[in-house]
């Protein structure tokens, strides 16, 4: 269990409390959230407001793993944020919880897959294109998109891409360089900077 | 029946179901998730609000693949949606019937969580109402400079993060001086035991779960 050693008190509390941070903002994309389906619905369209939206529902994974560069951060972050969500009463109940790990598990892969050296564009550009992918995967079963037409697919592809992009990729760094730049991120690595 | 029993039960549900397309088992389980809810007294109007929430999404599943999708896409379409309900219930017999501090100390009891997640996660929970308002004060403070600050603000995320690294320091701390050592063996003063009754009806819903999914010959 050597993973737990590398993880403080004082981070999984960070990681929980942006979780909640987070969800309780998120709240108020419901009502754009439930709009843009129903306007979508007729068309048969209406999971694009859920891809449009997806990036932004990703992004506290994205931002620990970013933020803390522990191994795991993402998983965690996203994880902690889908149960937090799940205690609230969120509408999804237990699923949300899987769809936690599934998403925390993609943003991971890109800081993986890169490393954990590239904390810059490249780590970024990378998380986004694995939570796509992964997620992507696992909507495949859950949402059924398995048994839409290729054409579909392919548009909630690239869509489900930009909107990670947009909240995973540039609103992400454009948070992160705020906290870089107010020289807070140095406190918060317990682990690395105290010594 | 043991929180975290129930806990992993509901995620078995949730995550067998993603992959079945059988309408009338999704249907079975929201009724007995109904039932299981009634049981232990929960209001119908919170029933009734769990049946409307999802209702939107749940049309905008069933319009895409009725609309869009290949193959046998009456039924799917009726798949997603009656799966979306069965997520909703069966999460709710969950989070409705179980204290969120007994799940905490089950978890650290009986699964052997390390206590420092257990109790961490619980501290943030418990500071929700406060974040809630904190929310609010961030983007009044906003509007007194003339800021809107909406979701897709880079300043509200900055600030939230700003103020949950704070107060994650101040709680640790606060856990530290009263006694917390992360790590350590710990005392319980709410024991949480797992009965033979916990394994015979997990083991017994797993079965039953089963038998719903490959046996009966749903139509």
């Amino acid at each position: 269990m050597k993973w737990v050693k590398d993880w403080y008190l004082s981070d999984i509390i960070l990681l929980a409390l942006i979780g909640v941070f987070f969800g309780i903002i998120f709240l108020g994309t419901n009502y754009v959230y439930d709009i843009l389906t129903a306007v979508f619905a007729p068309l048969g369209l209406s999971q694009i407001p859920n891809e449009i939206l997806l990036g932004l529902w990703c992004m506290p994974g994205m931002i620990a793993g970013y933020m803390l560069r522990i191994k795991g951060a993402s998983v965690l972050g996203e994880f902690l944020a889908s149960v937090v969500e799940m205690l609230f009463g969120g509408q999804w109940g237990a699923s949300t919880m899987i769809s936690g790990v599934v998403q925390g598990v993609g943003s991971e892969l890109g800081f993986t897959l890169t490393r954990y050296k590239h904390y810059d564009w490249l780590g970024l550009a990378a998380t986004t294109a694995t939570t796509t992918i992964v997620t992507f995967g696992w909507d495949l079963a859950r949402n059924g998109y398995a048994k839409l037409q290729l054409w579909l697919l392919l548009l909630f592809f690239v869509v489900r891409f930009c909107s990670m992009f947009a909240f995973g990729g540039l609103l992400t760094r454009a948070i992160t360089s705020l906290l870089t730049r107010s020289h807070v991120l140095k406190s918060t690595h317990t682990n690395t900077n105290v010594n | 029946m043991n929180p975290s029993f129930k806990i992993l039960f509901v995620l078995i549900i949730a995550l067998e179901i993603s992959f079945t397309s059988i309408v009338s088992l999704n249907v079975a389980l929201i009724v007995l998730a109904i039932i299981y809810l009634l049981a232990h007294r929960v209001p119908i109007k919170t029933l009734a609000w769990l049946l409307i929430v999802p209702l939107i999404p749940a049309i905008g599943l069933w319009s895409t693949q009725y609309i869009n999708g290949t193959g046998n896409n009456d039924l799917f379409a009726w798949v997603l949606f009656t799966r979306i309900y069965a997520f909703v219930f069966t999460g709710a017999a969950f989070t409705l019937t179980t204290d969120v501090l007994a799940l905490a100390d089950s978890l650290e009891q009986n699964c052997h969580l390390p206590a420092k997640f257990a109790y961490g996660v619980l501290a943030a929970y418990n500071l929700a109402p406060r974040i809630k308002h904190e929310v609010q004060v961030i983007r009044a403070a906003g509007l007194m400079r003339g800021q809107t600050l909406s979701f897709w603000s880079p300043q509200l995320y900055f600030k939230a993060i700003l103020i949950s690294i704070n107060w994650s320091q101040n709680l640790a701390q606060a856990m530290t001086s009263h006694g917390f050592v992360e790590d350590a063996p710990r005392t319980h003063f709410r024991i949480v035991r797992v009965h033979t009754k916990d394994w015979l009806l997990l083991i017994g819903g797993i079965l039953l779960l089963q038998v719903g999914i490959f046996l009966v010959p749903w139509r």
